[in-house]
This record gives structure tokens, sequence and C-alpha cells, in this order.
């Protein structure tokens, strides 16, 4: 008995818990002690079956009655018709000492909860016709700051901001002491002070001059340095474009020409430099010259002193571009 | 103004500079090569030049052509190898050879390194008035200085080895026959051009407009081209060429033009962004055009100065560099950079025509600069800054000697009274600036900029103004002519050139003045005191000059100012000084009156109340002498307490507010007090004067300790100042836009650590208050960074830490105390930090490595030098190396460690940073390990030899060598060390003999000797003796050594080593420059000297000591057993040691 009872249903809904204690309770009826799982199972399933068929045909007949409901009559021809005999139910019923088996606990009914309602629903603007869905909550559409109550107490909210980024930084610097090497400062294995070795990095000033302790966020703090610097700022970037803007335009325009012959690409600093200001004239921003491969030589000083140097690098005769004849013209 | 005249008469150079070609056609920076050729112009004097004297060290000359055709032959030596030789250990005699060295190649006197002979087939083309053209085709490869190299690390991956690479021309004065042949002196200004074939990754930088670039045929390489058409001499030449990002000055787009590393850009258009307000500035000033075309400012690393200047180009140190959040460095930054601009008009467009005349241009430049800060800055930086340069002066002055600035003359007898001269000579000859000491040359530029400013007193600011301008003026004109107009001696000055365009603009002669502070050394030194007589109603002012005599202090009789602040107002008179004792009777212009309340004016003006209750029957405030800091003068003023605390609240100058504060630290009493209270609250008082007051107060507590009552002091003004308003104890969150506050919360907490308990540890508040603020300290709202503001409170912390006695034996973490428990967690907090995200700088790990030295120190930590060791690696950012060899040289004082000054010396002999090197000997000249007179462990033979063959191995690094020189003598002074017993007379003989050994090289033979006389004189059979004589001498010497005092002997020198060993060696290092040797150089790497000694040492020991090998042996025994000891020792806890 307690067997039967301990027997776990697995993923059995409570009609199928009663139909299971009904078929263990009949077996004890009929006499029998101990039921298989297996056993057990496949008579809940047959019942089932068996009650899901009665139903059925009983619902077929109904309708065929042209009926919604099935009546007693339904239930009784589906059952002739599946060939059970009615007039054995009731004696089946009437039967001695009958069991009862209690009724599954009334499963209480979950309440369909309302959803939380923040703030009042707007109603519908003027051009959206009135089938259109309600509006949700504001808070789902309308960004509204929301404050923390402040907290009152200055000095608790610098204890605890302190207190919270020491332990930040002692996490930090304690993660970073076991993942890189330690200098001791004992001479023996006492590694309570363990400092990080010096690693060199190269070049060594990149990390010195561009210091991550602090990230400054420079759009937010523009306003300290606007108001120091607005007159140096402002003016600097007009005058580079007007100081003789026509002459830069063109040399612009031929340095463009120039460009893809020349082969500018940001790969040297130089060249970046020049792409990024093309409009300033400053000697170190134009592009190189290269060598004309053509016979005539110019008789400009620097190519004097090249063909004058036996073996050089560059001793090829120069035909300057433009922009340098410009320049000779202007030296000699 | 004809300025040759006015020069002294010397052995004029032969020929004149016209024009000089320089190109460089192969830089090689990976095999750190060079190959070149200049070609120089020059126009003969007269017809029989027969000999050209040039200037080039460290050059490999390939061949010399006369106008392309004429091949000759040349002579090439180096005086200043092995100037002095090892038996004859003294500075004076060092120093008199030195100088010869230095003569022997000076390009003023006309010699050089380099001599030309004209083959007779030249002599055609010499003739006198016409041009003469000099090829020289020149090649050399790991340069000693001069030029510098900073290459990626081998280890770095190889993807893009040009990034970082770059090089630099880093000459000290006059050196640049380092890197081409030249007449490498201030007075032979030419035109140039100047042609550099680079990488195509690569910018060259140099002096002079850009007139093009061109590619070569394949791309792969840029030839730039300069020209210079301002006639500039050599030693302002100069060269920089690596990836250098540009960026040209958003002001002046097409003259100025910067250069950065790649990836600094950023920082650099920060930095520069108020540059062209210096050239604005100096034009207006100057009333002069800028002198050159265009100006280059380039950023490097590992450079041994901040900044330097040459024509119309600057190479200044990366560290410059800044962002928009530091502080602190952006004075600094300025003023150096303003500072190199000013250099561009005096100093390398107008050059001192000698090096005695570099004072003129020095001065000149600092003092221009000084207005252009005093300008962007403020009055009160400005006389600050004068004071401070003032007081350098006289404490290196009484440190050394005096500071001669032109020492080229000797001074009128008549103008400067008997007691005046110096007689205390500085341990290095002065004449010549390649064997002065560079601290001298650092206090020369202090005082001439006092000079200039003492000369602004005598004539008036417009007329100096005007002065310049006329010099400018005619230089700028004499520039744009051609050399045969003869004007180009305008583009130099001397300090006769400049008394006369004084005497010229003026009217006014300055030449006394000139004796009196320009050709005399020293600075005057008064004590003064005041007396009140009351029947009188006068002031006796006894000012006496007792210091005479001392070192550096001399007499002085001329006018005194003298400025007395009384209760009707500010009095000035003019004392006239005439003997070592001067009593004056100045008569007071009020009666005293303390009880009537009336305002008392101010000599700005103003009218201020007094509390006068303090004062007695004298109507006198404060007396000040000297105000306006036109002397030379060190002052010892005698005043009651009273009267400088009334200084120090009214006076509204600067200086006399810090001269005050200085004074009341000997008056610990309530009332000065209270005086540096009101002084640190009060907001109207230059933030500095706060700053130095609140230090001051520190020491005054600490005297008064007993009687103090009430918080620790300055803590209830630093809550006031920056407590939070809700709660007080905690620090505001940090807002720096206020500087004035800014540097006031830096210092505060740093007096503070200062102060004492009677038990003489710092009282635990303070401990507590500091943590506190380390805790608390919240930079995120503000737009600056604070990285200075936490390196002041470790050092603060660092600061409060007092001896521990209890922990002389700490080997581990628990037996340290609470407090040093405190400081050393937080300390080694900050420390882990600064690795993966540094302050600027490693500002915070700097300040952390000095507080772990200092808790060695005190006992509270074993004194363990790896940390710092590891710090003061190449590789390691510039600031920690320097502080973690501080740390180390400071170990080596105290515990005598001799690994450690080995390592040290090894760094200095080694290291590839020439700023590290230049950066460690200094401190190692201001902490000497040991001093003569004590006995120390350090003492021994070893290092004294080692420093004096640094002197004379050091040929081509002048800075190093005079450091070497500055060293040697804060070692030993000028006599020799302890343990060297010579025999006087042999050591007689050898100086007159080998004066010095220098080494010829004429067309591949070499020739030893004297150059200017034994190379015809001497014969060899003299030579051959004194090689013998030398030989059998310094045997014996070594053997005798070796017995004395076999505990401080180590096997690593070269006492055994004969004459012929030198030669050796020296031949050896030769071979760098003798290209037709056929000995492979790369059997001998040059840049090791001392494995070479090594290796030497060893054959002359093999050779020499077979005999005495027993003796030899017993001595290794008796060596190994004394370093067997030795590392017992170091097992020891430190105060254990010997």
């Amino acid at each position: 008995m307690d067997k039967v009872e301990a027997i776990s249903m697995p993923n059995s809904d409570a009609y199928r818990r009663v139909l299971n204690k009904t078929i263990s309770q009949m077996l004890l009826d009929k006499g029998a002690v101990l039921a298989s799982n297996q056993c057990l199972e496949t008579l809940t399933q047959m019942m089932q079956s068996l009650l899901v068929e009665i139903g059925n045909s009983s619902h077929n007949y109904c309708e065929l009655g042209g009926r919604t409901m099935p009546t007693v009559g339904d239930v009784n021809l589906a059952l002739i018709n599946m060939g059970i005999n009615v007039g054995s139910l009731e004696a089946f019923s009437r039967r001695a000492n009958v069991a009862t088996i209690p009724l599954p606990a009334q499963q209480t009914q979950q309440r369909q909860l309302n959803l939380l309602q923040a703030g009042t629903k707007a109603s519908h603007p003027h051009y959206v016709p009135s089938y259109f869905p309600p509006m949700p909550d504001p808070h789902t559409y309308i960004r509204t700051p929301t404050y923390r109550q402040p907290v009152t107490e200055y000095e608790a909210i610098r204890k605890k901001a302190a207190s919270q980024k020491r332990d930040v930084e002692k996490a930090l610097t304690k993660f970073l002491c076991k993942t890189s090497e330690t200098n001791n400062l004992f001479p023996t294995e006492d590694n309570m002070f363990p400092l990080i070795a010096c690693q060199s990095v190269f070049p060594a000033y990149m990390a010195a001059l561009n210091p991550t302790d602090q990230v400054f966020d420079f759009e937010e703090l523009e306003y300290h340095y606007l108001v120091a610097n607005r007159t140096e700022d402002a003016p600097s970037k007009e005058d580079g474009e007007d100081g003789d803007s026509e002459n830069e335009e063109l040399d612009g325009h031929k340095s463009k020409e120039e460009k893809p012959e020349l082969e500018i690409k940001p790969n040297s600093t130089t060249n970046k430099a020049i792409l990024d200001n093309p409009n300033i004239d400053n000697p170190y921003l134009r592009a190189a010259t290269l060598p004309k491969r053509s016979k005539h030589s110019d008789s400009n000083v620097s190519s004097r002193i090249l063909s004058n140097r036996n073996g050089s690098a560059c001793s090829t005769a120069i035909t300057p571009t433009p922009s340098t004849l410009e320049i000779t013209t202007n030296s000699v | 103004m004809e300025t040759q005249n006015d020069l002294p008469e010397t052995p004029l150079r032969s020929f004149k500079l016209s024009h000089q070609v320089l190109s460089l056609t192969e830089i090689s920076l990976e095999h750190r090569r060079i190959q070149g050729m200049v070609e120089l112009t020059i126009v003969p004097n007269n017809d029989c030049l027969r000999i050209i004297r040039l200037n080039a060290k460290q050059l490999n000359i390939e061949r010399v052509f006369l106008n392309d055709v004429c091949q000759a032959e040349f002579i090439y030596f180096d005086s200043f190898h092995n100037v002095c030789e090892m038996e004859n250990r003294s500075l004076e005699t060092y120093a008199k050879k030195h100088l010869m060295a230095a003569k022997i190649t000076d390009p003023d006197l006309n010699n050089g390194e380099l001599f030309i002979k004209v083959p007779p087939a030249g002599y055609a083309m010499i003739q006198a008035g016409l041009t003469l053209r000099i090829r020289i085709q020149f090649n050399f490869s790991n340069p000693k200085s001069g030029m510098h190299f900073v290459l990626r690390p081998p280890s770095a991956s190889s993807s893009s080895a040009w990034k970082w690479a770059h090089m630099y021309t880093n000459c000290y004065e006059n050196s640049s026959r380092l890197w081409f042949p030249c007449v490498d002196s201030y007075a032979a200004p030419c035109t140039w051009q100047l042609e550099f074939t680079v990488d195509k990754h690569f910018t060259a930088v140099s002096c002079g407009e850009l007139v093009q670039v061109i590619s070569s045929s394949d791309l792969s390489k840029k030839t730039f081209y300069y020209k210079l058409r301002t006639p500039v001499s050599a030693p302002n030449i100069a060269l920089a060429v690596g990836p250098f990002e540009i960026y040209a000055d958003p002001q002046i787009t097409h003259e100025v033009t910067h250069f950065c590393l790649p990836g600094m850009l950023p920082w650099l258009k920060h930095t520069v962004q108020y540059l062209h307000g210096a050239f604005e500035f100096f034009e207006e000033t100057l009333a002069t055009r800028y002198p050159f075309a265009s100006y280059k400012q380039v950023f490097v690393d590992e450079l041994d100065r901040k900044i330097s200047a040459y024509a119309s180009m600057t190479i200044a140190s990366v560290n410059l560099l800044h962002s928009k959040e530091i502080i602190d460095q952006t004075y600094s930054s300025r003023t150096k950079m303003a500072r190199a601009v000013a250099e561009q008009f005096y100093g390398c467009f107008i050059c001192p025509h000698r090096w005695s005349d570099t004072w003129l241009a020095k001065g000149v430049a600092t003092y221009l600069c000084g207005l252009h800060s005093r300008q962007c800055f403020g009055n009160n930086p400005y006389r600050e800054w004068v004071q401070l340069e003032l007081s350098q002066v006289v404490k290196y002055e009484e440190r050394y000697g005096g500071v001669i600035l032109d020492c080229s003359q000797p001074v009128a007898a008549a103008a400067v009274p008997k007691f005046s001269h110096d007689h205390h000579q500085h341990h290095f000859p002065k004449e010549s600036s390649h064997t002065v000491s560079p601290k001298y040359v650092k206090a020369l530029r202090r005082k001439s900029h006092l000079v200039i400013r003492m000369l602004e007193h005598r004539i008036g600011q417009q007329m100096l103004f005007r002065v310049f301008n006329k010099q400018l003026a005619l230089a700028t004109n004499a520039a744009g002519t051609k050399i045969e107009a003869g004007l180009w001696s305008q583009l130099l000055i001397s300090t006769n050139s400049f008394i006369k365009s004084i005497f010229t603009v003026t009217g006014s002669d300055m030449s006394l003045c000139m004796d009196q502070w320009v050709r005399t050394g020293g600075h005057v030194k008064f004590s003064v005191i005041s007396v009140f007589n009351c029947k009188r109603n006068t002031i006796e002012l006894d000012i006496r000059q007792d210091y005479i005599g001392k070192r550096g202090v001399r007499q002085y009789n001329g006018p005194l100012m003298v400025q007395l602040q009384e209760l009707d107002g500010t009095f000035k008179h003019t004392l006239q000084i005439e003997d070592t004792l001067t009593r004056s009777v100045i008569s007071c212009h009020s009666k005293s009156r303390r009880n009537k309340k009336k305002k008392i004016p101010l000599w700005t003006g103003e009218e201020i109340d007094m509390d006068l209750s303090a004062m007695d029957d004298s109507p006198v405030l404060w007396v000040r002498i000297d105000p306006e800091m036109i002397l030379l003068r060190d002052l010892i003023v005698e005043q009651p307490d009273f009267q400088w605390q009334y200084q120090l609240r009214h006076e509204r100058d600067v200086t006399a507010q810090f001269q005050a504060i200085r004074a009341l630290e000997r008056y610990a009493t309530s009332a000065t007090r209270s005086a540096l209270e009101d002084t640190i609250e009060n907001e109207c008082c230059f933030y500095r004067v706060r700053c130095e007051a609140a230090h001051c107060l520190t020491k005054v507590a600490n005297q008064m300790v007993d009687s103090w009552s009430g918080p620790p002091p300055m803590l209830d003004i630093f809550i006031k100042m920056f407590g939070s308003l809700q709660a007080p104890h905690i620090v505001r969150l940090n807002d720096f836009s206020n500087f004035q506050l800014y540097y006031l919360q830096k210092a505060i907490p740093v007096a503070m650590a200062g102060l004492r308990t009677l038990h003489g540890i710092c009282p635990p508040d303070v401990v507590r208050f500091l943590l506190d603020l380390i805790k608390y300290n919240e930079n995120s709202q503000n737009p600056y960074s604070d990285s200075y503001y936490r390196a002041a409170l470790v050092t603060a912390l660092g600061d409060t830490l007092s001896p521990g006695y209890q922990s002389l034996t700490t080997d581990s973490s628990s037996s340290i105390s609470t407090d040093p428990k405190l400081v050393l967690s937080a300390v080694t907090r900050f420390l882990r930090g600064e690795h993966h995200l540094p302050s600027y700088k490693y500002m915070v790990l700097v300040a952390c490595l000095k507080v772990i030295r200092r808790l060695q120190k005190l006992g509270h930590l074993p004194s363990l030098p790896h940390i710092f060791r590891s710090y003061s690696q190449y590789r390691s950012y510039l600031d920690l190396r320097l502080s973690a060899m501080e740390c180390l040289v400071d170990l080596v004082q105290v515990h005598e460690s001799g690994e450690d000054l080995e390592h040290l010396m090894h760094l200095l002999e080694t290291d590839p940073d020439p700023a590290a090197r230049y950066g460690l000997v200094q401190l190692l000249i201001d902490n000497p390990p040991f001093t003569r007179d004590s006995s120390n462990r350090l003492d021994q033979a070893e290092l004294s030899e080692r420093i004096w063959r640094n002197m004379n191995s050091l040929s081509r690094n002048t800075k190093l060598r005079c450091y070497m020189v500055d060293l040697y003598y804060e070692l030993y002074v000028n006599e020799r060390p302890n343990f060297w017993f010579p025999n006087m007379n042999h050591i007689m003989e050898d100086s007159s003999n080998s004066n010095s050994e220098n080494e010829f090289v004429e067309n591949g033979t070499k020739i030893c000797g004297n150059p200017r006389t034994s190379i015809f004189e001497v014969s060899d059979n003299q030579l051959m003796k004194m090689e013998e004589e030398n030989q059998q001498e310094e045997f014996q010497k070594t053997i005798k050594f070796a017995e004395i005092d076999s505990m401080k002997w180590v096997p690593s020198d070269n006492q055994a080593m004969d004459l012929q060993e030198k030669e050796k060696i020296a031949e050896t290092e030769e071979q760098g420059y003798d290209y037709e040797t056929e000995v492979d150089e790369n059997s001998f790497p040059i840049s090791d000297n001392y494995h070479k000694y090594d290796e030497t040492y060893e054959v002359a020991k093999k050779k020499d000591w077979t005999k005495h090998k027993h003796q030899i042996d017993s001595y290794n025994h008796k060596n190994h057993k004394y370093k067997e000891d030795k590392e017992r020792q170091q097992s020891y806890p430190p105060f254990l040691r010997l």
C-alpha cells in the first residue's frame, strides 16, 4: 500500500493523479497487493484512453443530436457502442466498502495581476484614431530624470566613496601584483608588501608623458579651457586659411594634382601632416620632389654641388617642379 | 663701430671662412654611422698659407681636396686623449695639462686637431683675396658624444623599425667638431649650405631655410637641402633626424615649425601654443626683426639638457611636453622655450667672440628671457627668480670660489681695491670651454644675468635696449653683406665692444663697472647692524665686510642703497662703502609717536594701518639693504624680531618677505607664529611667500614645541581653506582652478609633515590627517591633474617618519611598527598602481621610491638596493632613473656599499643615455660617497684610478670629462689619494719630459709626443729613454703598492702597464680614425674601453709579473678572503655591518 502510494507520478496533472489513485484502489479491491510501475501506468493510460473515448463519442452523439451539451442518453449510447455493459455500472457503484478517493486539492485560481500602472495614461492625440490601442504608461516612452533622494549626510557619502575607491584600488593592485613580476622589500620570502617589478618599455617617455591615472573628458572640460583660450584658438584657424588664400588654393590644387604620382600615403608622418593640413604653407609640409630622369641639368646651386660630389647617392640631375622653381629663382 | 680694433691681439687665423657646405650623404641610424663631406670656402689672408688648421674629432678623415683637384696631406691628433698620466695624479698638474690640451686645439688660437698641409702643387691656388675650397670627405660611426642616436631596443618588434629611432646632435659649447670638420669657434661665422640624405620615413631638421626636398630615384631616400644666408658659426649648427610629426605653428605658419616624435602631437600642440608670444615680445623689446628666416623646434628623447638653441633651430627635450591638465610643467616649459628664442638673438645670431665673452650672450639671453617671463607670469615670480639666481651664485662662489665672467683680460689695477682678488683657485682652468666645470658654466650664466641687470640699473632699461638694438641693427646689416665687405665681425660681441657700444649710445663709461664685476670674481658679503640713537633721532648703520678673503668673497667699494621704512614713509639713502667697516648715521624723518593712530605710507603709495604696539622708541619699522638686488651680494642683516615681523607683514616686495621669513626662523616666539600664520592665510600675498611661510612655521613650531598649545600648527588653516563645508575634517573635492590655492594645498601637508613632538616623532594627529588626505583625495571633478599633489602627499607621508629604534633586525614585515607600516602600505599601493596607470612623469612613483629609501635609512626596512637598481636601468623613464640613482647614491654614502658604487660607476661609464650619466655624476658630486678626511671603506685605489682613467680617456665627451674632474676634486681635493706614496722627484722629471702623450696620425703613420715641440724636436733616443724610465718606475711602484695595501687592491687597474702597453691601447682606440691601418676594427669594439684595459692588464701581468708570482698569489689569496668577508657581512643587518 505504502509502496503504491509512494510511486511518484512524473509529469502528471491532477486528473491523472486522481485516475492513478482510482486504479490503485481498484487493484486493491481486486486483491492485488503490489503493482509494478509499468503496470500501473499502463492501466492508467488505458483508463484514460477509455474515458477520453467515452467522452469523445458522447460528444459526437450529442452533436449528432443537434445539441451542444451531451445528455445521459448520449453517454449511454456511447457506452453501448463501445460494448460496455451499462447495467453493470450500477452494481459497481453500489459495491461494498467503497473507498472514496479524496478530491484533489482545489487549485487556487491564480488571480490575474493588474499591471502596475505608473502615472496616468495619456489619451490619444487627435490624429490617432480611437481604435488604436491605448497609449502605454508614460514611463515607457517619456524620459524623466529621476533623482534619488539625496543622502543628506555629506560625510557618510565621502567616506563611502573613499572606501569604495580604496577597495577597488586595493583589489586592482593586488591583482596586478599577482599577475606580474614582483620585487620584494625584504631579504626573506616575506611577501606582505610586494612591489611590482620595474618593466622597461620603449619608448619610456610615452607612458610618462601620457598619464593614464585619470582620464580627462575633454569635451566636458572644454568649458574650463575655452574661457581661457577662446581668444587664442579661434582666430588661429582663420589665420591659417585667409593668410594668402588664393595662392594656397592654387598650391593646394597643384599638390592635389601631384598627389597620385607622388604616391602620398599616410605611412610616413610627413605625408600624414601634408594630408592633414593641405592649406598651410610651410616648407616642411610640401611633398618631396622627384628627381627627373631627363637629361638637361639645371644650373642652380644645389645641383652643382651634387654633381661635384662623386659617388653620392642621388647625383642625378634635378629639374625642379613648379613649386621648387619658385624657391630657386628666389634664392639665386 | 670697429669691433675688430677692440679685440685683444692674438695670432689671427691666416684665412677667413666665407662659406661652408656640409653634406651628410649617408646617415645610418641602425649602424650609427655617418658618411659625409664638407667643403669650406676660405679666403687666405696672405700668400704663404702652408698649413690649414681645422677642428675635427672622432672623425675618420678620408680625403682632403683643395679646389677639387689637388689632394692634400693631413695630420690628425686628439690632444685630450690621455691628458695626464696615471702616476702623476694631482689635479693641479692635470689642470695645467688639460688647459694645454685645450689650447693646442683651440680654434681661436689658430689651432686645431686637423692640420692640412698644402702640397706644393696647391701653392698656386693660394692668393690672398681669392677663395680656396677645401673639401674633406669623412665618416664616423658610434660617436661617443656630439651626436646621439636613440634606437629601438633590439628586443622590440621589428615591424616598424624606424618608428621611434631618431638622432640629433648634442654638442656641449663649441663641439661641432665632433660631427663635422670645421673651424669650431664662435668667432668664425660664415654662410652655410646643408644637405642631409635620410631614409624616406625621416625628416632631417637643421639650421636655415629648407630649400627643397628631393627623393632619390627609387623613392627610398630623401635629401633635405638647407640654406643659411645669415652667417653663423659652426657651433651653432645642429641636426635632428627622425620620423617626426610636423606641426606648423598656427600663428606663424610659414616660418615656425615644431617637430615631435610620433604620437606626441597633441601635447606638442598644447605646449607650443604660446611660443608666438615670445617672438612678439622679443621683436618688440629689441625693436628688431627675428634674425633668421625660419625657426624650428624639435622635441627629442634622451637629450642631456632641457633645451639647447642653435641658429634658427632649437632641440628640446621631449620631457618639456605636457598636456592641458598639467599645471606645474607649463611654467618651466614656456620659460625654457622663450629662452631658446632669446638665444636666437644673442648667442646664435650675435655670437660671443671667444670663450671669455660667452657671458655676454648668456647673460643677455637670460635677461631677455627673464623680462619675457615677467610679462607672462608677473613681477613677483620674476623677483623671486632673481633672488634665487643671486643666492645660487653666492652659494656656488662660497663653495668653489669666485666666478670670473671674462678672464681673458687682467683688471686695471686702480679699479679694484687690494683685497678684492679671490685667492682661491678653482680646481680646473676656466680659460677654455673644454676644461671648465659644467657647474661653473651654470653659475656663470646666472652671474652674467645679474651683471646685465646691474647694467640695466646703471644706464636705464631704455638705454640698454637701445644698446641691444644698435648691436642687432649693425649685425643685421652686416649679415646681409658678403664676406668681402669685412663686416662680419659685427656679428660678434666681446666685453670690450660691449663697453664701447654702451659708451657710444649713452655716453657713460662702464669699464670700471666691468672691471669690478666682470673681470673679477666673487661677490660681496655685508653684515649690517642698525642701532637707533634716541637723542639725535638717528639710525646708526654698521656695514661690515668681515668675510673678505674667504672663498668667493671680495671687497666692495662704492655706493650701496639702503631703504628705511619709517612711520612717515619710505626713505632711500645711498651710502658710500669705502672700507671693510662703514659706519653711517642716517637721521630719521619721523619722530617716534606710537600712540598716534595714523596710516603709514609704503613705497608703493599705499597707506596702511599697522599695529605698532610691538615697537620700541625707534620710528624705523624695518631696514632693507640693496632692495633692488643690484649688487652681487650676500647679506647678514641684524634686526630685532618685531622689525622682521613688520617687514613680513607689510613690506610689499616679495624678496623682502622671503628675507624676513628666513630671518624669522631664529625667533621662535608667539608673535612670529602669528605673523607667519597671517601670511599663510593672507590671500593678497604671493603664493610662494605663503608656501615658504608654511615651511618656516614648521621650524618655528618645532623650536617652541613645549609651549605650543592647541592643535598642530597649520591644521586649522588647512581645514579652513580646503576642508569641505559640511564636514570640515574631510578635504574638499580637488579643484585646482585657483593656482595659488593649488600650490598652497601642495605645500602645507609637506610642511606639516616636518612637525615633531618633544620626543622627536611626528604628532599622531598629523599622521592621521595626512592619511585622511590621501584617503579622501578625489580628483574626478577637477579639470587638472593631481599628480603633483599626490606626489607631495606621498613625500609628506615619508617625512613624518622618524628613526625606528626597535627594528634593527628588520627582515620581515612583521617587525615594522605601526606608523611606518601604514606609510609603507600606502606607498606600496601607490607604487603598484603607478605601473599600470602612471601619473605624469611617474611623479608619484618617484616620490614612492624616495619614501622607500627613507624607510630603509631610518631602519624600518632592510637596506636592499635591488629595487633601486632595477629602476636605474636604461630604458626606464629618466626621472625614475634619476631618483633611483639618488637613492643608490644615498645608500652608498650611508652604508659604504662597494657593490652599489661599482654599479653606479658602471652606469656612469657605459650608460647610453647621456642625460642619465650627467644626472648621476652631478648626484655623486653633490653627495660624494666619502670625503678625503674621513676614513672610508670605499676610499680605494681602484676607484681613484678609475676616475682618473676616465678623466684621461673621455677625450670626446667634454662635459662628462669635466664632471669627472669635479668628482675627483670632491673625493680627493687637489691632492693625491691617501694611499698613494709617490716619489716626488720622479714625478717632477716626468712632468717635464713627457708632458702629454698625444697621438698623431699623419696619413696613417703615428707619432708620439707633444705635438708642438716633440714632433720635430724630441729625438728617438730620448723617447726610448723616457719609456724605459717610466717602465721601471711604474713597475716598482706597482709592486710596492700591492704590498702596502692588499686589502684595498682589486686587480682591474692598469698600474702595471708600461708605456708600450698604453700605446697599444691608444692605438686600438685610434683605429676608429685611421683608415689605412689594416687591423680589423671589429676585433676591438671601441665602445668598451675598460674591457681592453683589462685585457692589456692581463698581458702585462703575464709578461712582467712572472718573477713575483708568489707575491701576486698571496695577494690574490688575501683578496679572495676579503671578498668572502664582505659577502658574509652583506648578510648582516645594515647597522651591524662594518
